[in-house]
């Protein structure tokens, strides 16, 4: 099979539409090119209206990481406005973002990314029957129980955001709803409840146990809970040696409250170095994009209708310095400087993404409650402004998997440009000018393809790892 | 037919027991307005009728609506979720994946032909070839045309598939265009919202696989049963709305006090929808309850009317109410001047006429 290509796709249990060509040689992949075949062009639909109706169009980007695109878009408006939310106006916005975040990380684990153990390819493996139990699609008995637990957990966007997916409560100058006591208590009952069922079920453990591991060997004895089925999997199968990344890491910082950041930003490159994002480029070489490479505040979005035969992904290509970064919470927490994810980070990957999102659910959860047991209701939690006539303002956060940003100008009251870079549009970027492949493709390099795999269960986990969105890369 | 199982086998198999499933034959009864004398016409269904196959495609979205439908609150959610309604094919939630998956679609439309009920979430979009939205190394257009030809009935969730959505929003750069105008010899039953409550989502299913039959639609396609009022008519802030009181700025007294959210922008007055009855997030709250006005987002259009925070300047089907603008001046003695007026005259004509033609139904 030397010198073969295949075309994995389209991907299921991922958010949106995905295709890989693979170039093989002698059972491995040589390399990779990894396509998003789905356009929808946001960026040119905000073109020209009220710049805050970037709040209820954004967010409509995704129904998975809505709340992180309302989160940007409220903070890309009030940078133009020069408005500076309230203390808990932040907070309330941070506890509504951590939940969906936390969300996340239980359906990517859950749904997305434990069903592949459970296909046949793994039959007779020592903890197969007991995946196939827990993780079979729509039966197994851990997705019941996170499906249910996820829907409770989200009884808090219900009570502070109103309605879930796509809400309205997040606004530049923080949060529409400001919390009774009661909310408080009723907040903290549902935390009390999510923390109950990671304990029991997913980690089997207390959280600030798996929050103090501190090295890779230490995690990979956690044997509790599904994450211990998950580490048993790991190192039967090696995924701490699969789909090993470039090592360089980026993070806008989750969570913006104050002058910091719950989880800190930056970059990190072998050495944490502060976040200068001035270095930025989206480049459109092997994109069906028209125009120059840019940075985003000056980028425009022109789809080249030809779909011109050098390019094969609508996927721009962010980088900064010239250099592709992996993003997400293996990123977020290596910035943030957890010991165990700047060990993991030394692996850097499926292992090392996968156990990071576990790492970062238990993180959450304990930001969550110090969040909610941090409500003032006799505070002020909004703050409004005018939207100037002129004016520029860039939104920074962390959605689940990863940096999210968005660059925002206003001309005349109206929106004169809106570029929005994901974190998916990072990793599952085409290669740039100089040939550099995207982080995916790179980490696809060197996967086992064994004889007679269409859907190569390598490619799936690599991907997978990712946890990628689709609908986001491309808007 | 013979060989497919009864919801009741699909239940039992599960492991739901006798009592769980006459329970969630009386709540599917109430959800869908019936009453208790329908509750054995509906156990009765289920133990007898072979369920009806579905298959739910995905074309141009965000994925909103099954978000929202996997979160469904119904007490039994999960397993009518999970189980009983058997996603025969999913791409979202599936294991397959890559040409398994699409093996796994045309083998289950080929052994349903005719009788599965086609779910479609987003919609096509038909510019450029359809090249916008590639399935398969396929135009999505054409998946959802080949899936549609044996379907016995279409689903459209959500506003995508109803009416476009945001993604159709001017300059609709793709041409995304709703499902009714590209299938056009199917019954279809819309189910719009960005995203439609769970709740509605599951009762429509449920009504159709336990009837064998569509729900009473209005005249834009939707089941009346969840369609028929409008979010004003039931919100719990009607009274502010009635008094006069208004919440004038986010951050304003009357913002805390939950006064009524119409000059904020809210579109309550004309959005047909069930959200301030059955609510979100198993039923904790809605948008209006959380301090941000109702964006209309079960109206054809609601992403193109200039401007989310626009009010609505008058608002005249109320019978013995005033525009709420006097209603307002003359409780709270406000000045004339003191309010900013943005009305987009076209999208209040629009919104006007909408609830002029219920008013005639």
């Amino acid at each position: 099979m030397s010198g073969s290509t295949l075309l994995v796709g389209p991907f299921n249990r991922v958010e949106g539409d995905l295709e890989v060509k693979l170039t093989l040689e002698d059972g491995r992949v040589a390399a990779a090119h990894v396509n998003a075949p789905l356009f929808r062009g946001f960026e040119q639909m905000l073109l020209g209206k009220d710049p805050r109706d970037a709040l209820t169009i954004t967010p409509r980007i995704c129904g998975i990481c809505s709340i992180s695109q309302s989160a940007a878009a409220a903070r890309a408006l009030a940078a133009a406005q020069g408005l500076t939310p309230t203390p808990q106006g932040d907070a309330m916005a941070a506890l509504i973002h951590a939940v969906e975040n936390a969300a996340d990380h239980l359906t990517h684990f859950h749904l997305f990314f434990m069903p592949d153990f459970t296909r046949p390819a793994y039959a007779g493996r020592a903890w197969h029957e007991r995946a196939v139990a827990r993780f079979t699609p729509m039966q197994g008995s851990a997705q019941r129980a996170a499906v249910e637990a996820r829907a409770e957990l989200m009884h808090i966007l219900g009570l502070m955001a109103g309605k879930w997916p796509h809400t309205l409560a997040l606004q530049p100058g923080g949060v529409t709803r400001a919390p009774t006591a009661r909310d408080r208590v009723r907040i903290m009952a549902t935390l009390s409840a999510f923390r109950r069922y990671l304990e029991t079920t997913v980690f089997d453990g207390p959280l600030e146990a798996f929050v103090a591991l501190t090295d890779a060997d230490a995690l990979l004895g956690w044997e509790a809970g599904d994450a211990g089925l998950f580490l048993q999997i790991a190192r039967d199968t090696g995924l701490d040696g699969l789909g090993v990344g470039s090592g360089r890491y980026l993070s806008f910082g989750a969570y913006p409250m104050g002058d910091g950041h719950a989880f800190r930003q930056g970059v990190w490159d072998g050495g944490p170095s502060p976040l200068d994002l001035a270095g930025m480029t989206e480049d459109l070489s092997h994109s069906w994009m028209l125009g120059p490479s840019a940075h985003p505040s000056q980028g425009v979005t022109r789809p080249d209708e030809d779909m011109r035969a050098s390019a094969y992904s609508w996927c721009k290509a962010p980088r900064l310095g010239g250099l592709t970064f992996e993003t997400g919470a293996l990123a977020r927490q290596v910035v943030d400087g957890h010991p165990l994810a700047r060990d993991l980070a030394r692996q850097g990957g499926v292992l090392a993404r996968v156990a990071a999102r576990l790492l970062e659910l238990a993180r959450t959860q304990i930001l969550m409650e110090d969040l909610a047991a941090a409500i003032d209701p006799s505070a002020t939690f909004m703050l409004q402004d005018e939207t100037p006539d002129d004016g520029m303002g860039v939104g920074l956060v962390e959605a689940a998997r990863g940096a999210l940003g968005h660059w925002l100008r206003i001309e005349r009251g109206r929106i004169a440009s809106y570029q929005i870079v994901a974190p998916t549009t990072w990793n599952f970027s085409p290669r740039d000018t100089s040939g550099q492949p995207g982080p995916l493709e790179a980490a696809l390099v060197g996967a086992e393809v064994r004889d007679g795999e269409d859907t190569p269960v390598t490619v799936q986990h690599i991907v997978r790892s990712f946890d990628p969105c689709m609908v986001c890369t491309v808007h | 037919m013979s060989e497919i199982e009864t919801f009741y086998d699909v239940m039992r198999r599960q492991g739901i027991t006798r009592r769980s499933f006459m329970k969630y034959c009386s709540l599917t009864a109430a959800a869908l307005g019936l009453g208790p004398a329908y509750v054995p016409k509906i156990a009765e269904a289920m133990e007898t009728k072979p369920r009806t196959p579905v298959i739910w495609i995905h074309g141009l979205e965000c994925t909103c609506c099954s978000e929202s439908f996997i979160r469904s609150a119904h007490p039994l959610a999960k397993d009518v979720v999970l189980s009983m309604i058997s996603l025969d094919y999913d791409d979202t939630l599936m294991a397959a994946a890559g040409h398994q998956a699409e093996a796994a679609l045309m083998d289950t439309i080929e052994k349903y032909k005719g009788n599965y009920i086609l779910a479609v979430e987003g919609n096509p979009p038909l510019n450029e070839d359809g090249m916008y939205c590639i399935v398969g190394g396929k135009p999505f257009v054409e998946q959802l045309k080949m899936a549609a030809e044996n379907a016995k009935a279409i689903i459209s969730w959500g506003a995508c598939a109803s009416y476009g959505c945001v993604q159709a929003a001017s300059p609709n750069p793709t041409r995304a265009t709703p499902v009714h105008k590209v299938i056009l010899d199917k019954p279809i039953i819309k189910v719009p919202g960005c995203p439609p409550i769970a709740e509605v989502m599951t009762g429509v299913i449920t009504y159709m696989l336990t009837f064998d039959r569509m729900p009473e639609l209005d005249r834009q396609g939707r089941p009346q049963m969840f369609y028929s009022q409008r979010i004003h008519d039931k919100c719990y802030r009607r009274p502010h709305f009635d008094a006069g009181q208004f919440v004038e700025h986010w951050d304003d007294e009357n913002a805390r006090k939950g006064y009524c959210l119409y000059k904020m922008g809210c579109k309550g007055p004309t959005t047909y929808n069930a959200c301030s009855t059955i609510m979100w997030n198993d039923g904790t709250s809605f948008p209006i309850k959380s301090g941000h006005g109702c964006i209309g987002c079960s109206e054809e259009g609601f992403w193109d009317q200039g401007g989310f925070y626009n009010r609505l300047t008058s608002i005249n089907q109320f019978g013995i109410e005033e525009n709420a603008d006097k209603v307002g001046m003359v409780a709270a003695g406000v000045v004339a001047g003191g309010v900013a007026v943005h009305a987009a005259v076209s999208a209040l004509k629009r919104a006007q006429k909408k609830s002029q033609d219920k008013v005639e139904d």
